[in-house]
Parts: structure tokens; sequence; C-alpha cells
């Protein structure tokens, strides 16, 4: 959705990194073979790192073979197989994306509306498919959406209230890994935690766009701002500040939680997402360099 | 009412820690728990009665507050038995005023956070003490609101510098968040992996480059190699 969880690659083994990527392919080929052709497009980093979740969690072992891939059609890449159970991630993707298209119809410029509405239809089938799945994620993430739009039309001030919207779908999402109660609640409060980890880093990255726009952001309102062209240096100093706080209480909480899950495999993949790619992408974010780019893109670079 | 200072048996100009020891002290020895079955047992809720009161009257009229009237109409902080919620303080620091916070303590540790937040939003502005943000953090942090959390915890421990609870609560926060930042350092270091470049290793291999320098220029660092 946001493409803020990934690993940081230079600290990757290179077995890992195939490992990762086979688990990206193999969900980008669920999501088309369950949801149609058009639905490939969205996949992103965040969900590659729910799948892995999903497989560590149930105790899966990775089952990938050398597949041909639209994306590579010259090479065959190593694929994750229709033997890994990626439903749930796939299901979780649509229903997150079809959200996330209907919310950018609302609040987005003409451009984004145009897009939004473009893409739209083709997720309505695979939607309805995909909720119908899992009956109690998607009433979740709508209460969810509901809350953000309440948050957006209020202007809600207080970071923890902002945050929540996005925690609270992430919650869902990681919550359904699991039917057992403890691990059930365990892996909620990761969820929750990583959503606000997700929701304040976008928040810094879509700083000074929303300062233009005059678009609404916490981090705006924590510091009296409102629309302009550029946000004064000492303001944009203690907006750094103050975000660097709340990430670092949020990853420090959400590593507290990750060690005390029981995850059956995948670890070292899972620990350099969480203990490094996630500092990483928020550095990044930070100085400036997680280029929008990145945000959407849809294949793993090489 | 007796004479608030003759129920603890401290001296009226005894200072609040003074007051608050004598009062523990006085609850531990007449704590209902230690007469169950026993015919004291009624006598020994009468003391303790008295003793609480005795107890938040001399500290809401150190406070300045003019609120004497209310207090928890009997209900008796200790009558629910051993909570722990937090587990470093013990049961018998009863401070809250116009609220009941072992039932809130009781409600966070069950997980009716919401319950709990209702029941704290009810104490008015000017009666909201340490414990009342001590308590109001706790609530934030089962939700997940760190930064609120952290914030009501630093209050708590603003104004109560001395309770050993509320200052390990700011601790242990101020613990995690710089926890994290250096579990890997820098992204350029790996987290839990060899990667690191400040090792021995990379001491040993400076010296040995500095040895080959000085024996290209005829000079000698390392005499044995």
């Amino acid at each position: 959705m946001f493409g803020y969880v990934r690993p940081f690659k230079p600290y990757m083994r290179v077995y890992e990194y195939d490992i990762y990527k086979a688990v990206y392919c193999g969900l980008c080929k669920d999501m088309g073979r369950r949801y149609g052709f058009f639905t490939r497009f969205t996949l992103s980093y965040d969900l590659t790192f729910l799948a892995l979740m999903d497989m560590a969690v149930k105790g899966d072992k990775l089952c990938a073979q050398p597949q041909r891939c639209i994306a590579h059609p010259l090479r065959k890449k190593l694929c994750a197989t229709c033997k890994n159970d990626l439903g749930y991630s796939s299901a979780a993707a649509i229903i997150l994306i079809y959200h996330k298209l209907k919310d950018d119809i609302s609040d987005k410029g003409f451009s984004g509306k145009l897009a939004a509405l473009a893409a739209l239809p083709f997720f309505k089938g695979a939607y309805k498919k995909a909720a119908a799945g899992y009956p109690e994620l998607a009433p979740q993430i709508e209460k969810a959406m509901q809350l953000q739009r309440e948050l957006e039309r209020d202007k809600t001030p207080g970071i923890d209230r902002a945050c929540e919207p996005t925690a609270l779908m992430m919650m869902a999402v990681f919550g359904g890994l699991s039917a057992e109660q403890e691990e059930k609640r365990q892996l909620e409060r990761f969820g929750y935690l990583l959503g606000r980890f997700i929701y304040i880093t976008d928040a810094l990255d879509d700083l000074n766009d929303d300062y233009r726009s005059g678009s609404y952001n916490p981090l705006l309102r924590a510091y009296g701002l409102e629309k302009g062209e550029r946000i004064p240096r000492e303001k944009l100093r203690a907006i750094r500040q103050f975000s660097n706080v709340s990430v670092n209480l949020t990853l420090g909480e959400l590593s507290e939680v990750y060690v005390r899950l029981e995850l059956k495999g995948f670890k070292d993949i899972l620990d350099n997402i969480i203990y490094l790619g996630l500092k990483n992408v928020y550095t990044a974010v930070r100085t400036g360099k997680f280029h929008n780019r990145s945000k959407k893109g849809a294949h793993i670079d090489e | 009412m007796n004479d608030p200072y003759k129920v603890l048996g401290v001296s009226p100009n005894a200072s609040d820690d003074e007051i608050r020891r004598a009062y523990k002290e006085l609850v531990k020895r007449y704590h209902p728990d230690q007469y169950q079955g026993n015919p004291l047992a009624d006598v020994a809720e009468e003391k303790m009665q008295q003793i609480n009161e005795a107890f938040d009257y001399i500290m809401t009229q150190r406070r300045g507050g003019g609120y004497t009237n209310s207090y928890n109409g009997g209900a008796n902080p200790y009558s629910s038995g051993g909570y722990s919620y937090g587990g470093t303080q013990n049961s018998y620091d009863h401070t809250g005023y116009g609220y009941d916070s072992a039932q809130i303590r009781q409600l966070l540790q069950s997980g009716s956070v919401t319950k709990a937040e209702q029941m704290l939003n009810t104490v008015p502005q000017n009666m909201r003490d340490a414990e009342w943000f001590f308590l109001m953090g706790s609530v934030c942090y089962k939700r997940g609101w760190l930064n609120d959390a952290y914030n009501n915890f630093v209050n708590a421990n603003r104004m109560d510098p001395t309770n050993t609870e509320y200052a390990s609560a700011v601790n242990q926060m101020n613990r995690q968040r710089g926890g994290y930042m250096n579990m890997g350092g820098s992204p350029m270091r790996g987290a839990g992996r060899s990667a690191d470049m400040n090792t021995a290793c990379n001491c040993c291999s400076d010296l040995i480059c500095a040895d080959c320098c000085c024996e290209c220029m005829g000079g000698d660092l390392i005499p044995c190699c």
C-alpha cells in the first residue's frame, strides 16, 4: 500500500534476497490468478512482508520453482508456487487497494481522481471476491477508512489519534494471521504499531506536498501550519524532531512485540525488515532520499 | 472524625513522606487479608476505614483542596484483593482523590481500557494528580497511543518524582525508544551480524596496514612482521 515496509538490501544474504523475491513473485502471480491480471500491478513490499509473516506464523516452508513472468519475460525467475497458500495476503492486498482507490477519488487532485476512477472498475469484482473470502477483514478496514475520512474532515490534532485509522487497519490485517487467541492479540498489537510507523512515515514523506496543497497532515497541524509555499526552517526542524521521537517510540515498542512473536521461519529476512529496513526507510524519508517513485513501484528493481 | 494525625500516629508537622510511610505501615497491619476468618475482622475493617479517611483527609488538606466529603463512599480499595498492576509498587499506595484508582488498575489489567478511560475522564481537571496521569498513560499505552502515553508518564513523574512506579514507566519508554535505534546503529551496521567495522579485528588490520606503510618508507612499526 505504501511500500515503507521493506528489507534493507545491502544487508541481505543473497539467498535471503532470492527467497524474498520468490515470495514477491509468488504473491504477484497469486493475485493475478485469483483476481485478474490488472490487480498484479498494485503489489507492494508491505504485502510481501505480510505474506512472509503469514508463512512464518504458520510455519510454512517456501516451495518455489523457476517460472516465467510478465515482468521478466526472458529469464525464468524463482517464484513461490500455489503450494504456498498466499490467499490471505492477496485478499488483504485487494481489500486495502480498493479502499485506497476509493479514498483517492474523494481527496486526491484531478489527475489522481482520474487515475483512481479508471482503475476502480477493475477492482470492484476482485474486491467483492476477496471480501467474501475473508468476511471479518473487509468490514474492519471499511470502518477504519470511515474513521480516516472523519479525521481528515475534522482536521484532528494529536498524532496518536491521527495514526489510529491506519494502525487499526494494519491491526485487522495482521490479526487475521492467527486464529489462536493469545497469538492473535500479539499480532494485532504488532500490526497496530506497524500501522503507526507507516502513517507517521507517510505524513513526513508528504509534508511538503501537503503544505503546498493545504491538505490535512497531523505533523503540520501539530505545529500550527496550514498552507503555504515553503515550510519555515525552524518549524521543519521541530517537525522532524517530533516525528523522530514518535517513530522511535513506535519502533521501540514494535521490536519489543516482535521478539515475543513465535515465528517458525524466515527469521533472518523478517529481522532485516524490522531492525534495518524500517529504520532505513525512515531515515531515507527524513533526509528526502525516499523518492515517491518507489512508493508505487510495482516491481523489485534489480 | 478523630484527629486524623492521631489515627495515623504522626505529629501534625510530619512531612508528606512520613505520613505516607506511617499510613503504609498501618495498612499492612490492619489489612483485611490478614484477618480473614478472624473474629477481629470487623474491628480491623473499621480501623482500616479510619486510616483511609484520615490519610485522605490529611493529603487533601495539604494539597489545599477544599474537597473533604467525598471519600470513596466506604469503597475500600483493599477489599478487592491483591492487584499488582505495574508490579513495582505495592497496592497500599492509595493516593487517588475522587476516583477509585484500585478499580481503574483492575480494569486496566483485565483489558477494559475504554471503561478505565471513561472513569478517568470523569475526574475534574483540578483533581488530576500524579497517579491520574500515570493511569491515563497506562490507558494510552495499552491502546498503542505511545506519544500520549509518554507525555502522561512524564507528567506523573514530574508531579511525584519520588514514586518509583512512575519513574520506571518513563525509564522503560526511554529505554525502548533508545534501544531500537541503537540496535543497528546507523543503517550501515548490521543487526546482530558481525558487520560492525569497529571490532578488534579491524584494529589489528589497521596496525598491519600502518606497518606495511612504514616498511615501504624504510621504517618499521611492528618489528616481528
